[in-house]
């Protein structure tokens, strides 16, 4: 498959540079530390649905929304900012796209957990969890699998910017 | 001050708290004292946390010195041996210890009548006693490195360092040259471990400092054993990777700075183990954490988040 030429044009830029050049390993400092937000308040409420730390309220619990909408958008810029940095890198690997089609079926999932478990006030926590549990189950899975084919992208790729 | 010197200033801890704690542990048997048990726990864990910049300095030390006339580079592959088992029976030790301490800070009753599970002082007993021995054999045959003097004539070599020795060669053999994919898994749950622990201590002491105050402080605490969880995972998976690529860590001031903040942190996610601070328990909905409390939750989250900040930064501090 041919790379797109436009891939050349985006590395050519001065915000490409900039990210290569400068900021990088403080940006990607930030996309892990947004991936903790996002990823830790997601395992807390999961884990607390399928039965870990009983005496814990669950209705309050969503609140750790907030964290996750927080650490979302911090991954969303972080990650277009990395994403102009190495364009080429990134989407002439499969593993790529693995890693967003996760990380969309673990947001997925944690919309419908919020639907589902914490949109009705005055439903039971034996309730909450037993509508929740599928659901957590799946989402510590896509986040799992999200974490783990994002670490593998530094070691996947073929090529690191465009092919002269 | 130098590498060389913080490995000899810290190397004898673990061998005096190995048997502090294990005298203190015998002494709680016999005098069925609660507090002694707990203070033997305690002395456990903290030798687990502290010998963890120990093992990781010898490194440095054995580079310092192996091209000394006097230096037999056989005597510091046999010590490194020794020293990997003692470490890992100190650390099991240090966890069975932590699980201990745990139970005594989740006992509703605690009481001087309370009784603690002899599964836990039975193992913590085992593993200690295995320690000593095992830091025993590291402690002498580090002596030997330098100390012609003690060293016996035609002595035989430590079967228990050779051992080690060898299980160092298949750990670093496994890391390194066994699959190109062995690193990165260890990566990716170097990460999920990093998930766990940051997501369970950072939400109980945000509880702590005064966020999400509708949450009662004591079921947070609950969640805890999952970040203790995390930092086993990622302890051992750390040690995989500076057995696997040592000269890549030794030197390395950014590595070197992260390590000081974990023993920190780890250092006060000991403290929210130990029975004193079952008081912060009963911290219900609405109310004010003390102000130590508020203290001690603040320096663990900045810590957490530091260490994570200078583990993505240590291929920055690497030497050329």
């Amino acid at each position: 498959m041919e790379i797109p030429h436009f891939f050349q044009t985006i590395e050519e830029s001065g915000i490409s540079n900039w990210v290569r050049d400068n900021p990088f390993w403080a940006i990607l400092t930030i996309h892990a530390l947004g991936m903790a937000m996002l990823v830790g308040a997601s395992t807390v409420i999961d884990l607390r649905l399928l039965g870990i730390a009983p005496n814990l309220p669950i209705a309050p619990l969503r609140r750790l929304y907030g964290v996750i909408w927080a650490g979302f958008w911090i991954q969303v810029v972080s990650g277009l900012l990395l994403l102009i940095g190495y364009p080429t890198k990134s989407f002439t690997n499969f593993d790529f796209y693995i890693k967003l089609i996760l990380i969309a079926f673990g947001m997925v999932a944690m919309v419908m957990l919020k639907k589902r478990v914490f949109s009705d006030p005055n439903m039971s926590e034996p309730d909450m969890m037993a509508k929740g549990r599928s659901l957590a189950i799946w989402s510590l899975v896509f986040w799992l699998g999200a974490v783990t084919s994002a670490r593998m992208l530094a070691y996947t790729y073929t090529y690191i910017s465009y092919p002269y | 001050m130098n590498l060389p010197h913080l490995h000899l200033l810290l190397n004898h801890w673990p061998i005096i708290g190995t048997f502090v704690g294990l005298g203190l542990l015998v002494l709680a048997i016999i005098t069925r004292s609660n507090d002694i048990r707990q203070a033997s726990y305690v002395v456990f864990a903290l030798m687990a946390v502290a010998t963890i910049p120990v093992y990781l300095s010898g490194n440095a030390a054995a580079e310092k010195i192996k091209k000394m006339p006097e230096v037999a580079m056989t005597v510091i592959d046999t010590h490194e041996g020794a020293a990997l088992l003692a470490f890992a029976a100190l650390e099991i030790t240090g966890v069975l210890a932590l699980m201990g301490l745990w139970q005594f800070s989740r006992s509703k009753d605690y009481s001087p009548q309370f009784q603690p599970s002899t599964g836990i002082a039975m193992g913590v007993l085992i593993f200690a006693l295995a320690t000593a021995g095992l830091v025993a054999v590291a402690g002498n045959t580090g002596g030997d490195i330098r100390h012609s003097e003690i060293v016996e004539k035609g002595a035989a070599a430590s079967s228990v360092a050779t051992m080690g020795a060898n299980w160092l060669a298949g750990i670093r053999y496994f890391v390194v040259d066994y699959s190109r994919w062995v690193w990165p898994v260890l990566e990716a749950m170097h990460f999920i471990g990093l998930i766990l622990l940051l997501g369970t201590v950072c939400l109980l002491n945000l509880r702590i400092m005064g966020f999400y105050k509708v949450l009662p402080v004591a079921p947070l605490q609950n969640l805890l054993p999952w970040g203790i969880a995390g930092l086993i995972i990622n302890v051992i998976t750390g040690f995989m990777f500076f057995i696997g690529m040592p000269f890549f860590y030794v030197d390395n001031w950014i590595f070197q700075m992260k390590i000081a903040g974990i023993v920190l942190a780890a250092a006060l996610l000991l403290l929210y183990c130990t029975a004193s601070f079952r008081k912060w328990d009963w911290v219900g909905p609405n109310d004010d954490a003390p102000g130590l409390a508020k203290f001690v939750a603040f320096s663990s989250t900045v810590l957490w988040i530091v260490v994570v900040v200078l583990g993505r930064y240590i291929p920055l501090g690497a030497p050329n």
